[in-house]
């Protein structure tokens, strides 16, 4: 039993979030379970608790307790629970965890209800528990320590990236070519991840097209949203906005991450009441325009090798970037083949939500990526290109498991080596 | 008065029946529009060009939802048909109110009789059927799993109106011109049978029907059939 103060707690926390969207999804739905083969988890499991519509029940259930006149009445007849009711949080805790934020239910679903959405409040009742994901509180500290300590963290930094500087020199045949950091009144700010895998290829194409850019001495990934703490996933986004309003940049570019594009571009809105005041774009948005624009120049069909492309849920279904990277594939190569479904029916690949970070996920997510694996295998593509973080460590999980035998490429990455010099 | 007293308290709860529906209904909307919206549009892509297509597109997902077909064949299958007949039976009781002279005009009475009869029947058939199916797939895994005793009242009292329905339809011998003056005897406040009703045993069968209509009604408003109107707002957010 939880002590009363903490119910109440959980109890506000609820009433807090309830807004208009979630008043129609909790009301409405028919329970059909039209979305169960939806899920990609539920799909490959065959455990009802992964049923998108069994997830979403747990917090109905807690809603018809507190806030329905008839639930509280006959709780029975919509099995309302008690906040506190252990079961009920063990499996919420598992369910809304494991959920990669795909929205593929949402597509399918015939009153478009959306899980993600109720699961988020899920989360903020398990945070006013105390009984959120540790490791993703972790790593959401973390870099909100990082933020705090910048200094520290800049000498080794920077260290890092005159080192590679040589590379892009050579690569480019520019002997100017660097990667700047913190330089102001530059057009754009690049936000990357950590690890110069993310950086190099992109530093490569920006002093290719001779952009006026520089680079965020913060990573884009942000571990305060996929744990569910506004508070937190605010400040660790808080990091980049006052970097790029320190800077004066017009534009920031966030790098091959789904997660992070939408956080800058929707999120940060939602929790902060106002739009941050710059423009935000999406890497592969970027690329393909500077190819369009003939600020760079790549080189057609460097091989024959069959290349696909995996929709990240957050950069096609929730991000809104179809055509942007197949554009780019296209103008690499002739031998670029689809997965099926592709663009807003794209199956997820199985690690999204964080789940790529949290061991005790790993064997769920490689088994519940049987679908995307599958479905890569069909094309018999030797090349697969995802603009996600996340989607790409997931697929490189995919690729070893199920013997996939390809390569997983990011979309800078492949631009960058097939970059006209 | 020649109303045994269930039917008599039968069509007096028609009057709260109504009251009630209209009320929670009112209720539900006022709390709906009330509530705060969230700030941001999280609508799936790819969203519509313009507010003519979103429009457009509301519409479509509510009304045929063609994405669940791919995902469930059936169950788009008989919520279509159900849906359906549900609507044409609904819209066949307007005969209670008033004939629809303007078809009886054109075809003749005893063509809109057969029209009725054969029409209204097949409609409560396929509703029963539909039913059967929706209450046969809540006793299967995994939709036992995820169905609570809501979703088997609202089945069970809505085979109670469709069966008894067709009981009328296809056993009873009373006219419509009778089912007409009982309903209209209610809609003036003055709930009575006529002599063919108070003669009829069809009459047990009547107010059953009412009555279960009346306890739908009343639940209606309380139950996740709200969808009625909610699913054109929640369509209309993945459309934002
Ligand atoms: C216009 C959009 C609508 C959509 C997309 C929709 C969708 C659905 C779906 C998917 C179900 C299946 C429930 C199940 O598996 O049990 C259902 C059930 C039902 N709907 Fe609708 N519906 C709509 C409108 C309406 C309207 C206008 C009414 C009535 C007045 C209505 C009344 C019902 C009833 C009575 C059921 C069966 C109850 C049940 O199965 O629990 N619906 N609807
Ligand atoms: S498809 Fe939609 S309405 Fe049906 S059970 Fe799933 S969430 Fe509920
Ligand atoms: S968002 Fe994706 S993972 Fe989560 S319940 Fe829906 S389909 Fe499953």
């Amino acid at each position: 039993m939880l002590d009363i103060e903490k119910k109440e707690l959980m109890i506000q926390t609820l009433k807090n979030k309830v807004n208009k969207q979630l008043l129609y999804y909790l009301d409405v739905c028919a329970r059909c379970a039209i979305c169960r083969d939806a899920c990609h988890q539920y799909k490959v499991t065959r455990d009802p608790k992964y049923i998108p519509a069994y997830r979403a029940e747990l917090i109905r259930r807690l809603y018809k307790k507190y806030f329905s006149v008839l639930g509280k009445l006959f709780p029975k007849i919509y099995e309302a629970k008690d906040i506190d009711d252990e079961f009920l949080l063990s499996e919420l805790y598992q369910v809304t965890y494991a959920c990669t934020g795909c929205r593929r239910c949402m597509y399918y679903c015939p009153f478009s209800i959306d899980t993600l959405h109720i699961l988020s409040v899920a989360k903020a009742i398990l945070l006013s528990a105390g009984m959120e994901n540790q490791i993703l509180r972790e790593l959401s500290d973390a870099a909100i320590m990082k933020g705090e300590n910048i200094e520290l963290f800049k000498d080794i930094f920077v260290t890092m990236l005159k080192e590679s500087e040589p590379e892009i020199r050579e690569k480019i045949k520019d002997k100017n070519a660097q990667i700047p950091i913190d330089k102001k009144n530059a057009d754009v700010l690049y936000v990357a991840l950590s690890g110069m895998h993310s950086i190099l290829p992109a530093a490569i194409i920006f002093d290719k097209a001779k952009i006026n850019w520089t680079l965020s001495m913060f990573e884009a990934a942000n571990y305060g949203y996929f744990l569910g703490d506004s508070q937190k996933a605010k400040t660790i986004a808080d990091r980049i906005v006052s970097e790029a309003k320190r800077l004066n940049v017009k534009e920031v570019i966030i790098t091959e991450c789904g997660h992070a594009y939408r956080v800058m571009n929707f999120f940060y809105e939602a929790w902060t009441g106002q739009k941050p005041p710059f423009k935000v774009s999406a890497l592969i948005d970027s690329i393909s325009r500077y190819i369009k624009d003939g600020l760079i120049e790549v080189n057609k069909n460097p091989s024959s090798e069959i290349v696909t492309y995996h929709d990240p849920c957050q950069v096609g279904r929730n991000g809104g970037f179809f055509e942007e990277p197949r554009y780019v594939i296209n103008a690499i190569t002739d031998n670029f083949r689809e997965l099926t479904p592709n663009r807003t029916k794209s199956w997820c690949c199985g690690g999204g939500g964080g789940l790529v970070a949290i061991p005790e996920m790993d064997e769920f997510r490689i088994k519940t990526g049987e679908i995307k694996a599958n479905q890569i295998k069909e094309t018999e593509a030797r090349i697969i290109i995802s603009p996600c973080e996340n989607c790409r460590l997931q697929l490189d999980s995919l690729n070893e498991k199920y013997g996939m035998d390809i390569k997983v490429k990011s979309m800078m990455e492949f631009v960058a080596e097939n970059l006209k010099v | 008065m020649n109303m045994d007293p269930f039917s008599f308290i039968v069509a007096i709860l028609v009057y709260v029946a109504v009251i009630v529906f209209v009320a929670g209904m009112t209720f539900k909307i006022i709390v709906w529009a009330k509530s705060p919206r969230m700030k941001i549009n999280l609508g799936i892509y790819p969203k519509p060009r313009n507010g003519f297509v979103r429009f457009f597109r509301i519409i479509r997902d509510s009304f045929i939802f063609p994405q669940t077909l791919e995902v469930d064949r059936w169950m788009w299958v008989f919520a279509m048909l159900f849906h359906a007949a549900l609507f044409v039976a609904l819209f066949g009781h307007f005969r209670l109110v008033r004939e629809f002279t303007f078809v009886s005009n054109v075809i003749g009475q005893d063509n809109l009789n057969t029209l009725g009869a054969v029409g209204g029947g097949t409609m409560g058939i396929i509703m029963l059927i539909a039913l059967g199916y929706y209450l046969f797939r809540r006793f299967a895994s995994p939709y036992k799993d995820i169905s609570v005793p809501e979703d088997f009242i609202l089945i069970i009292l809505l085979a109670g109106i469709v069966g008894l329905g067709d009981h009328m339809r296809f056993f009873g011998a009373v006219h419509t011109e009778d089912y007409r003056e009982y309903f209209q005897s209610i809609m003036r406040f003055k709930p009575a049978f006529n002599e063919a009703l108070a003669q009829s045993q069809t009459r047990w069968v009547l107010s059953w029907h009412v009555l279960f209509v009346n306890l739908f009604v009343i639940y209606f408003p309380f139950s996740k059939l709200v969808h009625l109107i909610g699913t054109f707002f929640a369509n209309k957010v993945r459309s934002e």
